[in-house]
């Protein structure tokens, strides 16, 4: 879909200080930034580094709006904004700080602190986030297509808005949170009251591979409650677990994608539960 | 004279509900013999009257006309649909053929027959629909039977309500196919329905869900019978493509492959082993698979192709001369 290029294009990471938005210098927040760069040295709150970058974020626009003039008038909300964002992060399980969060790189597997896996020692990766936040506002659709770089009316890209006040973004775990709170600060630049509520993660997908080669046919015929495979539609065996209410497609090669989850827990959940079943209709030959 | 007690029994038919049957309480599996001069239904095992006073839907009396059989004066209405309309005793009004019944205008009066039964008008169309698809591949009396009875289920279960008639029609006719264990593949039901292979693989899995059923899984051996005949290819070589799929699939030489596909490829290596040789783009047309796909499935077998072959097979082209694609 073509934008309007008439403006600048925003880079896709946002900053409140001005420094960083127009201009094609450095952006503060980069993807080469070491961890904690010492900037300033934070009291470390929470393991989360979305709130550490935020707070990083934070010291140098206070240190940038001192320096600048003509800060636009969004601007100074902003600490407030990401100061109670802040305190409402929950930090999601297994989430370790070992990474920098970037929105443009592929999310780094994340190893969960629980030794979950005697009987496995696979763990699945997830691989997509969809998750929904409330701005609070009404959204022009047509100004921010036009004016914002990374964002397009069909939901390729980052992130979409519904113009009832929704959005909804696409990516990795974390990074996903960290992309809406960006995009809330895009929608903000352009001049909407964007506020940042309801931040909820509602589906997650993960992929893992077990290999060794499955006899689909013998788990459909001793799993038919459950399963439903027709080669005819679809190359793999689609498996309705219950509990949790996951459904996972399981190839003949061996490879398993589980989706339909709210938190993480459920994937590993969900593949303990199915990996006994399938290392009992592993193909001998 | 006290009846003697009969047994009612509801009879599943393959998940379907017949009508209740009458049954000779010694001999439940004994089929009742009718005498229809006396009205009874008499059990051959020990020759109790079951059945008492039976009414006779049958004619009343004899006719002889050759002429005009639809005009059948001895019937006086259609012939009942029991098991799929719950009984229709509703009165028609027919097209008059005397003076009195034309107003001024030359037009009929007293219209023609109104909705006789509104709520069933859709199932009605609905079975007329599966008739006619049915018709066009042939399908036996007992399959459309089928058919008409899963829609029937799943129309009063409403829970499919919002779809298209014909898709959840096309759906059932393709269940029925499978349970009578002559499937069809979906292709072919979309050559004879207006509903696209994503609607009818859609509602497919909704009615298996709804009427809580499951279907057995499709082999290469349930078309080869079909698709060899529509080819024209001798039962020799029709057992060697059933034979060699087989095969296939023991040895695992195709895994994620669909049946139809691996079928296809049977098909195609034992035709060019015979002297019917059969082109790819042939096979393709009939199977409803593409000629690359019969390629890709040809590829996996072709290494092992001396050992799928049956034993008894006669060559007209040696194993080692087949087409290497």
């Amino acid at each position: 879909m073509e934008q309007n290029n008439s403006l600048p294009p925003f880079q896709g990471i946002v900053l409140p200080s001005v420094k960083g938005a127009m201009t094609p210098g450095m952006p503060i927040f980069s993807p080469m930034m070491p961890y904690g760069s010492g900037l300033t040295p934070q009291p470390v709150t929470n393991t989360n580094s979305l709130s550490l970058l935020e707070e990083q974020q934070r010291q140098q626009q206070q240190q940038a709006s001192s320096q600048q003039a003509g800060v636009p008038g969004g601007l100074g909300q902003t600490p407030q904004l990401y100061h109670s964002q802040t305190v409402t992060t929950t930090t999601l399980p297994g989430n370790t700080p070992l990474y920098t969060a970037t929105p443009l790189t592929p999310m780094t597997p994340i190893t969960p602190a629980t030794p979950a896996s005697e009987s496995s020692g696979i763990v699945p990766q997830l691989q997509n986030i969809v998750s929904t936040v409330n701005l609070g506002c009404k959204l022009d659709l047509k100004t921010i297509a036009l004016r914002a770089r990374n964002a397009e009316y069909n939901p390729k890209a980052k992130m979409w808005a519904h113009s009832s006040y929704k959005a909804c973004c696409f990516g990795s775990e974390n990074q996903s949170r960290l992309a809406a709170r960006k995009y809330a600060r895009v929608v903000q630049k352009l001049g909407f009251p964007a506020k940042f509520l309801d931040f909820k993660i509602q589906n997650m997908v993960g992929s893992c591979d077990v290999k060794f080669p499955i006899r689909l046919e013998g788990l459909v015929l001793t799993h038919q409650q459950f399963s439903s495979y027709e080669p005819e539609l679809f190359p793999g065996l689609i498996y309705r677990m219950i509990k949790p209410r996951i459904v996972l497609l399981i190839f003949v090669s061996g490879k398993v994608v589980l989706t339909g989850a709210k938190v993480r827990g459920e994937i590993y959940e969900a593949f303990e539960n199915i990996y006994p079943i399938l290392k009992g209709f592993r193909k001998t030959t | 004279m006290c009846l003697p007690h009969t047994v009612l029994r509801l009879d599943r038919i393959g998940d379907v509900l017949a009508l209740p049957k009458v049954q000779c309480p010694n001999h439940p599996d004994a089929m009742l013999v009718e005498d229809y001069r006396a009205g009874d239904m008499i059990c051959p095992e020990c020759g109790l009257v079951v059945g008492d006073r039976v009414i006779d839907v049958g004619s009343e009396w004899r006719t002889f006309t050759n002429e005009k059989a639809t005009q059948d004066p001895s019937r006086v209405g259609d012939a009942q649909n029991p098991l799929l309309n719950g009984g229709d005793l509703s009165t028609m009004i027919s097209k008059g053929t005397g003076a009195a019944s034309f107003d001024e205008f030359g037009n009929s009066k007293y219209q023609n027959r109104r909705t006789m039964s509104s709520s069933d008008r859709a199932m009605l169309n609905a079975f007329k629909e599966i008739t006619t698809m049915a018709d066009r591949i042939n399908l036996p009396r007992n399959i459309i039977d089928r058919t008409n009875n899963l829609f029937k289920q799943v129309y009063e279960q409403k829970s499919l309500k919002g779809r298209a008639n014909d898709a959840i029609a096309s759906a059932c006719l393709y269940i029925a196919c499978r349970q009578e264990g002559v499937p069809r593949t979906f292709k072919e039901i979309c050559a004879v329905s207006r509903i696209s292979k994503k609607e009818i693989g859609r509602c497919f899995k909704l009615i298996l869900k709804a009427l809580e059923t499951s279907v057995d899984l499709i082999t290469t051996g349930d078309f080869m019978s079909r698709f060899c005949s529509n080819l024209g290819l001798p039962k020799q070589v029709q057992m060697a493509a059933t034979y060699i799929a087989r095969k296939a699939v023991e040895l695992d030489l195709v895994p994620g492959r669909s049946p139809i596909s691996v079928a296809a490829a049977a098909i195609y290596m034992a035709s060019q082993a015979s002297a019917e040789k059969k082109t790819q783009k042939e096979i393709g047309d009939i199977a409803g698979v593409a000629d690359v796909t019969i390629r890709q499935s040809y590829r996996l077998i072709y290494p092992r192709a001396a050992d799928l072959f049956p034993p008894d097979f006669k060559f007209d082209t040696p194993v080692d001369k087949l087409p290497q694609l």
